[in-house]
């Protein structure tokens, strides 16, 4: 995980923004939602907020400085059955988000799925109804 | 026939019909939210992350328009030209949902985070979770006055009757600024028809057809199915969508 994390945050070089991003409110048009990549840093803040969640983690980068992250996930009401509770990540703790990065190549992204270190999986919606 | 016999004869007569009608209350979820193979217990396992979310073609028109989608007439093609250069450019213009306002006939009928439907002999109430989006469908015999036509809105107006077990539903007086299935522009000539029954045990299928003189070269048909939701998953939340419009951009 860490190597492709690295790989990534490489190739992005400069594009990458130090300063926190503005927890902007998105369409999933503002995301490439056919790429999927896989970011692990630590938890600052967890917002169980509608209309869409939100988790800021400090991720270190390819020449160890420390980048913060801004994931988009998907409404409580619909987390809420997946798995999830307003509690389920904690600041300090360690997590591997997998996401589609924005287009405008800041340092967010749209949760597909968050893994925690103890190995638990959040998807980003309940088991399919069918 | 006596006044007796000619009395007790319509009340047969109503009571079959009433009888005939389907009871749709309940909680409901659509088959394919998010699209097939995203989330849900694909997100759940470990292995290759699932993409977050999939629509074909991709909800910004980076891959064109789905072959099933609607079909525009040139002046509307050349609308949804300049919304898909902004889609695509990543701006959230012209997505009513992230704008925290109603996604409007018939794209509510998408329901991606489920539908609550209440109903009484006079009416039925579709809610939908996603931006708390509620319409209602009027049973007794009422028909849109002008003073309704003249003030569209998101849902529209909509009067219905049941066909045996199917209920039939007309929507008029919709807002032109909305779209036809999330992404196609219509206009305020769009007039929208029904026909909603369970086609299984817990399965109710709408079958849409929207017609538009306008914006369309053709009616277009489009069919959702939801499952009726099992306890532990029967209860809609709250989606207060304006919580984080400060935010919006």
């Amino acid at each position: 995980m860490r190597v492709r994390v690295i790989a990534f945050a490489a190739a992005l070089g400069m594009a990458l923004f130090d300063a926190p991003m503005a927890r902007s409110h998105h369409s999933n048009v503002a995301f490439e939602v056919t790429k999927v990549i896989t970011i692990t840093g630590v938890v600052k803040e967890f917002q169980w907020r509608n209309p869409h969640t939100w988790v800021t983690l400090a991720v270190k980068d390819a020449n160890g400085k420390t980048v913060d992250w801004s994931v988009e996930g998907r409404a409580p009401g619909v987390l809420l059955r997946a798995g999830w509770t307003r509690d389920s990540l904690k600041p300090g703790e360690t997590i591997t988000v997998d996401m589609s990065p924005a287009k405008d190549g800041t340092s967010t992204g749209l949760v597909a799925r968050v893994t925690k270190a103890d190995g638990t999986i959040l998807p980003n919606a309940p088991p399919p109804t069918e | 026939m006596t006044k007796r016999k000619m009395l007790s004869g319509a009340i047969l007569l109503t009571l079959a019909t009433t009888a005939a009608a389907a009871d749709f209350a309940g909680v409901y979820y659509p088959l394919q939210p998010f699209g097939r193979g995203t989330g849900g217990q694909a997100g759940a396992r470990k292995g290759p992350p699932p993409r977050p979310t999939q629509s074909a073609p991709l909800s910004d028109g980076s891959q064109g328009r789905a072959p099933d989608a609607p079909s525009l007439t040139p002046e509307y093609m050349a609308k949804w030209e300049v919304i898909r250069k902004s889609r695509m450019a990543g701006s959230s213009e012209y997505d009513n949902t992230a704008k925290c306002l109603p996604p409007g006939m018939p794209a509510m009928m998408n329901m991606a985070y489920g539908m609550e439907v209440m109903q009484t002999k006079d009416k039925v109430t579709f809610f939908s979770e996603l931006n708390d989006a509620l319409r209602r469908v009027y049973l007794d015999g009422r028909k849109p006055t002008q003073k309704i036509l003249n003030d569209p809105t998101y849902a529209g107006y909509s009067t219905g009757y049941w066909e045996g077990d199917t209920l039939v539903v007309d929507t008029v007086a919709l807002h032109p600024n909305s779209f036809i299935e999330g992404f196609s522009p219509h206009s305020d000539a769009m007039t929208v028809k029904e026909r909603i029954r369970f086609t299984g045990p817990d399965l109710l299928e709408d079958r849409i057809t929207v017609t538009d003189p306008k914006a369309l070269t053709k009616p277009w048909e489009t069919v959702k199915t939801y499952r009726k939701a099992k306890p532990g998953t029967d209860e809609l939340r709250e989606f207060a969508c304006a919580e984080g419009l400060g935010d919006a951009k």
